[in-house]
């Protein structure tokens, strides 16, 4: 695994990165809407970068084009040099979907789960190889699933099935894992747990760790940088910059609510972009570099 | 015991009896297997969307039928419903693949709509079938609850070669469909392609519907597609003994139901039907029995 070394390949490089959807009127040629606009970012080898946005933010949309299942309408990105299809078809990124997107109660064991990962896309006679069945049990002995490598996925807690998760992820031998709104429902204390968890991982095989959310929390707690995302991004600073002041730009309202008590709700991008508060752009890249 | 006079008796009596048994053992085999993955994935009711829409396919297969004349009987019938299986299974895919589809609202329309359409045709067709002297079509009642006399020698071999392709492809893509069945959201990420699972389950469950319904009726044939899976998962959560299990329930209840359809004079459908509830029932009442006192841990929000 890559060491993180700051002129290396990036882990991950967006530049300019742009995508609209076509705007959903019927039977007719409605235009477009844009949900991402001129995204410019780099992510270091070994980082643990935090995406921050509200709800319709455009994180969904970042997250396809990464992950190579949606093209990139503008602009490039590049994962250690790749794009998005090949880094897919090199398993160069582990993906975490959100815990209430999977089956629960489904029959299969925790060890079944995680060799899912790399066996998934297997068919016939195809077995996994020696590589993969290392990585396997490597993954749940790093998560602390080890021990439950034979017990049914319906009867795990939810930071445990979280675990089999992000096990099923790194199995792959992903050198990118890719967090999707990992603490949902998740209290203060687990979140904590969670975020020391990923650092363990960062520091144990070099991976680069991208956490996207709308939970400042869960953002501030495991994350070196963030990048505050609303349709582009706002600014991207460390964890203690999220001074009021920055944020009021990604969530527009009741910014005392998001230090507060009160759990504030993701607000919707259109919201975020009221030509009213227009704002200046942070120099976004650091690098920026072509790929 | 009529029975056993059916089976080893006369050799006519063997003849017309032993392809229901034939038929009904490789279906049961075969929608046991496909009942897992069916109910995991809540795709009952898509089945039984399906399934009436063989008897649209029917009524058009016939109405065909009194202008091509192959196509009311035989293969030709077959192939017709056939295709008109696979076609609404696809579109109801296709409908509730969009974004905000309801997907209930689409089978119940493919449902209802299949129904009158099938009904009206197979009732105008048995009329002008008469009046010209051809032999009559099946009988409504037969085909929505299915009959013995329906399946012949050659309906064995049709659903012998179905079984074995039917299961040769779900163990072929027996991981894949898997990660889909489990986690659909993060299937294409893995490299797992979520619409062509979907879609292939679909026409597998469409053609395991086809070689059902001569035997169990149309009605009835999606039975067979979630009772042996619902009541396996009754009893176990780890996955080969979930499959053995749904093979097991499946395969005994056919047995069972095509002994009382010949004991009783019942028709072969409903009789298994029976077979298979009960089955379910004693399943579920044997899991709420041993149910643990501490339910699993609980799930955060």
């Amino acid at each position: 695994m890559s060491e993180p070394a700051p002129n290396a390949t990036p882990a991950i490089d967006y530049v300019g990165v742009g995508f609209a959807y076509p705007r959903p009127v019927a039977g007719g040629d409605g235009g477009t809407v844009e949900a991402l606009r001129d995204i410019t970012l780099r992510v270091e080898p070994g980082e643990r970068l935090g995406i921050l946005g509200p709800n319709g933010a455009g994180k969904t949309t970042l997250m396809r084009i990464t992950l190579g299942l949606l093209p990139c309408q503008r602009g490039t990105v590049r994962i250690f040099g790749r794009t998005p299809e090949q880094a897919r078809r090199e398993r160069l990124i582990g993906y975490v979907p959100q815990r209430s997107d999977a089956e629960l109660a489904f029959p299969i064991s925790v060890r079944q789960a995680v060799e899912l990962g790399p066996a998934g896309r297997l068919t016939g006679f195809a077995r996994l190889s020696p590589d993969d069945r290392r990585r396997v049990e490597e993954s749940m002995s790093l998560l602390g699933i080890a021990d439950l490598a034979d017990r049914p996925v319906g009867k795990l807690s939810g930071g445990q099935f979280q675990r089999t998760l992000i096990a099923r992820a790194l199995a792959v031998g992903a050198r990118v894992l890719l967090l999707d709104e990992p603490t949902v429902g998740i209290d203060v204390t687990g979140q904590r747990r969670f975020a020391e968890l990923l650092s363990g991982l960062r520091d144990r095989l070099g991976v680069t760790i991208v956490v996207v959310s709308h939970d400042l929390r869960t953002i501030a707690a495991a994350s070196d940088r963030v990048a505050c995302l609303s349709r582009t991004l706002h600014s991207h600073v460390a964890p203690e910059g999220l001074t009021p002041a920055v944020l009021a730009e990604v969530f527009r309202h009741d910014v005392e609510g998001v230090f507060g008590e009160v759990h504030v709700d993701a607000h919707p991008a259109a919201d975020c972009d009221d030509p009213a508060h227009h704002h200046h752009h942070h120099d976004h890249a650091k690098g920026g570099g072509g790929a | 015991m009529r029975t056993l006079e059916y089976l080893f008796g006369a050799p006519e009596l063997r003849a017309t009896f032993w392809p229901p048994v034939v038929v009904g053992l490789l279906v049961a085999a075969l929608s046991s297997a496909l009942s897992v993955p069916v109910v995991l994935k809540r795709m009952a009711f898509v089945g039984q969307g399906v399934s009436h829409a063989a008897f649209g396919g029917v009524g058009v297969a016939l109405a065909l039928g009194l202008v091509v004349g192959a196509a009311a009987h035989g293969t030709g019938l077959l192939a017709v419903v056939t295709l008109f299986c696979i076609a609404a299974a696809l579109g109801i895919a296709w409908l509730s693949d969009r974004p905000g589809a309801r997907t209930d609202t689409a089978i119940g329309i493919v449902l209802a709509g299949s129904m009158a359409v099938g009904f009206l045709l197979i009732r105008a067709a048995a009329g002008r079938m008469r009046a010209t002297g051809l032999p009559p079509p099946p009988s409504v009642e037969s085909i929505l609850f299915g009959s013995v006399l329906n399946v012949g020698p050659g309906d064995a071999v049709l659903a012998a070669v179905v079984a074995a392709g039917v299961l040769a492809v779900l163990w072929w893509y027996r991981r894949p469909l898997l990660f889909w069945a489990f986690d659909e959201g993060a299937s294409p990420a893995f490299g797992v392609p979520s619409r062509a699972m979907r879609s292939l389950l679909l026409i597998v469950l469409a053609l395991a519907i086809v070689v059902t319904m001569r035997l169990a009726g149309v009605v009835l044939a999606t039975a067979l597609l979630v009772l042996p899976g619902a009541a396996a998962l009754e009893l176990s959560d780890r996955l080969r003994p979930v499959y053995a299990i749904a093979m097991a329930v499946g395969i005994l209840g056919v047995a069972v139901g095509l002994v009382l359809s010949f004991e009783m004079n019942w028709q072969p459908g409903p009789s298994i039907v029976l077979a298979l509830t009960a089955m379910f029932a004693a399943a579920r009442a044997s899991s709420s029995l041993r149910s643990r006192p501490a339910p699993p841990q609980e799930r955060p929000a």
